[in-house]
């Protein structure tokens, strides 16, 4: 019945994004090019990267707000670990995400160590955070970062946006990982019933520890490509991505009370925001009017889901 | 078939969940002033039949009449207004309020002004309670400080200030002990003095036969028949209900005792394990009696990792270990079947084949990745073994029945092969035939060598099924007592025996 349920959910969404891509493709004949749904695919990877990893913690009935300060956190050592520190740029980012991952583990700890509920605890660190990232930025922006470096970010491999590659890899990772490995079935029982999966020997505390920690670390590489695709570095950046990750997360399929969701889910949850969002600002409509669009949707979404798992099953 | 002095009487209630006939045409009446005793295995529908008699699912087919009249319950408020009440298992209380704003809630007596009037609710309430006999409940007490016990009364004064006249009871008597049944016993037949009509649904043949009038017996959802108590005896009913004759209750397998495989020396854990010690030896079932309170789940869960004991040793085949967590425990062949089975057991929303599996996961996989083809066969060879009813190994296990949810916990810890099996209440909320059924399993192991711990509340069970008895009260041994000597009222003057010594 669950698994039905589940795919039942998903075939769903996609027929809505196949639904949604007509419509918007006949609203502006821009919108439907080759060229314009790759640039999509770019502007989504870092909020898709975050949203990847954001599934695995509300799958186990967690949630993590602190990701879009730890965007910001981690774009902003990376240019100071640069300009001001002086480190070769690889060398930079790759300490600047260290930190970034670090910032998620220390959530892992608060929740697991101090059983801290995870909303409180990542609300917490989502101030401090974003805090850190402003006081170390000092409001100045670093620019002038070298040609290479917007590899990442701007340029194409194989016809296809750098970025793009990364997130269908990491997309496919984290499928399998969740559906076939010891660790994914951890994740969904934890979030099924966290107290019969103590009473199983699973390890809980472990589990959850790496999960924040992986958050942690999706949301600094999302920085690093986020600093390459825009050749700048502020400290705002990422500010509110949270709320975009949790929405394509849930808009998936991803129960937010846990043992529920898939990678598939969230994949398709982001794109039909994305094309949303693209293809209503193409066709004229204004940004509020696209935002209360997607908050409709979401909520029909749910409804429709719930309706279909409510018949069939007895309580 | 509706009867003239029923005051409720249900014709040919149907109903089906996602395709599957839960209850076929079962026909139902309660006359006023009888204890109409309700029977049949877990998953026979009483569960969905009393739910449709309180207003709570609407039937696929069939009629309600009350009082004569037929009527439609689209809300448990419809069944409320003609009376009929119902006392679940899961006591749906507010645990934050106080006794007397949870028996009016949402029927509060009013002062001319519209205001609550709070002096007539706890008036009302002190009456409704020393009706029930309950002089010694607070009405000002928040339900969270309360006894299971008395949350019930509070749920039946509750039922009571609504003019109940029929009152459904589910399984009322499956969380209280001995003194406190009896109790609940008397309030029955008080209610039943005044014309209240009783649905009592219950597993244990001493209450009905105590209680009832009349008893109907339902079986995989049909309604198998309806006699005056009177007519039938324990055997008949038992037979009615699993549709064939159980031999023996307990059938005590004769196992070899062993060596020592567990030996624990001076215990403790808080105020609930206190100084414990006691050798357990291969092939011998350790029954431990207590009442509830008394220590025996702390000791369980102390042995098992989950609260890790502050002092004393515990020695596996010998050699002192130290437990920290489940996982050790696990490793060291330590295995915990828990008292609650849907929180702690279970994981309900996952298939059987997960369940079963939980506890192993990391030997069904190569590296990190799980080995889908042996757990399914692991899974399927446990089905087959310990006789789990279900479609497949993929069903949820929430959908099955109490008895086959217990076996499919037993058969994960089972997969840990372990040496040391811990059972906390193994047959609690399970009916007649899969209790039976544990029973035998139980018997197969100890001949396999393996040593188990049973906790059980059920005198006549841990009588039956122990090699030797432990009786803990207030956290401490106050009686090891070995089989030809065990008897009901040894165990039970050692279960409220007084510690020597220190007070408590």
């Amino acid at each position: 019945m669950n698994v039905k349920s589940l795919i039942r959910h998903e075939t769903l969404l996609a027929l809505l994004l196949v639904v949604v891509l007509i419509v918007l493709s006949f609203q502006s004949d821009r919108f439907f090019t080759v060229d314009n749904l790759l640039n999509q695919g770019r502007l989504m990877t870092e909020i898709g990267l975050i949203a990847i990893a954001m599934t695995f913690v509300i799958a186990t009935g967690g949630i993590d707000l602190s990701v879009g300060s730890i965007l910001g956190l981690t774009a902003i050592l990376t240019g100071v670990f640069w300009q001001n520190v002086g480190l070769p740029l690889p060398v930079a980012a790759t300490a600047a995400i260290a930190a970034g991952t670090f910032a998620g583990f220390v959530n892992g700890v608060i929740i697991t160590r101090f059983r801290v509920p995870p909303l409180i605890a990542t609300l917490a660190t989502l101030a401090l955070y974003r805090g850190l990232a402003e006081g170390i930025s000092q409001a100045r922006s670093v620019r002038g970062y070298p040609e290479w470096f917007y590899v990442l970010g701007q340029q194409d491999v194989l016809g296809v946006p750098t970025q793009l590659w990364i997130l269908f890899f990491a997309a496919v990772v984290a499928s399998i990982i969740l559906a076939y490995t010891t660790w994914g079935r951890t994740v969904y029982a934890v979030g099924s019933n966290e107290v019969a999966s103590r009473f199983s020997g699973l390890s809980v505390e472990k589990t959850k520890l790496a999960l924040y920690t992986a958050s942690g670390f999706a949301a600094a590489v999302a920085a690093v490509i986020f600093v390459s695709r825009v050749s700048t570095t502020r400290s705002d950046m990422g500010t509110g991505i949270e709320l975009d990750a949790i929405t394509a997360v849930v808009l998936g399929g991803t129960s937010i009370f846990g043992g529920r969701g898939t990678i598939v889910g969230t994949i398709i949850g982001l794109c039909l925001i994305q094309a949303l969002k693209n293809g209503l600002s193409l066709a004229g409509v204004k940004g509020d009017g696209t935002i209360m669009l997607i908050g409709a949707v979401l909520i029909l979404a749910i409804l429709a889901s719930n309706l279909f798992e409510r018949s069939g099953t007895r309580t | 078939m509706s009867n003239p002095t029923a005051y409720v009487s249900l014709t040919g209630m149907s109903k089906s969940f996602g395709g599957v006939k839960v209850l076929k045409e079962v026909d139902f009446d309660v006359r006023p002033g009888e204890v109409h005793a309700l029977l049949g295995e877990n998953g026979a529908g009483k569960s969905t039949l009393i739910k449709m008699m309180s207003g709570l699912y609407t039937p696929d087919a069939g009629t309600i009449m009350v009082g004569g009249k037929e009527v439609k319950f689209s809300s448990t408020r419809d069944a409320a207004a003609v009376g009929i009440a119902t006392v679940y298992q899961e006591l749906l209380l507010f645990p934050e309020l106080s006794v007397a704003e949870n028996v009016f809630l949402g029927n509060y007596p009013r002062t001319a002004l519209g205001i609550i009037d709070w002096a007539e609710v706890r008036r009302r309430t002190r009456d409704l309670l020393d009706q029930l006999d309950t002089y010694d409940l607070d009405v000002d007490a928040k339900v969270l400080s309360l006894s299971v016990a008395q949350r019930q009364r509070v749920e039946i004064a509750k039922a009571l200030s609504k003019n109940a006249r029929i009152l459904i009871m589910d399984e009322p008597t499956a969380s209280l002990v001995e003194s406190d049944v009896q109790r609940l016993m008397m309030i029955v037949r008080q209610l039943r003095e005044r014309g209240v009509g009783i649905v009592y649904v219950s597993h244990r043949m001493s209450e009905i036969f105590a209680l009832a009038d009349r008893v109907t017996v339902l079986r995989d959802g049909a309604h198998v028949a309806t006699r005056d108590i009177g007519e039938v005896d324990e055997n008949q009913l038992v037979s009615m209900m699993v549709g064939r004759s159980i031999e023996s209750l307990f059938p005590k397998a004769d196992a070899t005792i062993g060596e020592t495989v567990l030996r624990v020396t001076n215990l403790n854990h808080g105020r609930h394990v206190r100084d414990i010690s006691f050798d357990l030896r291969r092939g011998e079932i350790l029954g431990i009696a207590g009442l509830v309170g008394s220590g025996r789940t702390e000791l369980a869960l102390t042995l098992f990792g989950m609260t890790p004991a502050t002092s004393g040793e515990i020695a596996m085949d010998g050699k002192v270990v130290r437990i920290g967590s489940p996982r050790q425990a696990r490793d060291l062949g330590i295995a915990y079947v828990p008292e609650d089975r849907g929180q702690q057991g279970l994981v309900k929303s996952m298939a059987i084949r997960k369940n079963v599996s939980m506890a192993t996961i990391e030997r069904l996989s190569s590296g990190i990745f799980i080995k889908a083809g042996e757990e399914a066969q692991r899974a399927l060879d446990a089905v087959k073994r310990l006789s789990i009813r279900c479609r497949n190994i993929g069903q949820p296990v929430g959908e099955l029945s109490g008895g086959n949810q217990q076996k499919v916990v037993i058969a994960k810890w089972l997969e840990t092969m372990p040496k040391v099996l811990i059972l906390d209440e193994p047959t609690r909320g399970v009916d007649v035939g899969a209790k039976a059924e544990i029973h035998t399993i139980m018997g197969e192991l100890v001949k396999q060598g393996v040593a188990i711990i049973m906790i059980s509340s059920e005198l006549p069970e841990v009588l039956g099924m122990s090699d030797r008895v432990l009786v803990i009260s207030g956290g401490r041994i106050t009686g090891e007592i070995a089989r030809a000597e065990a008897t009901p009222e040894r165990v039970g003057a050692a279960m409220t025996a007084h510690r020597t010594g220190e007070a408590a």
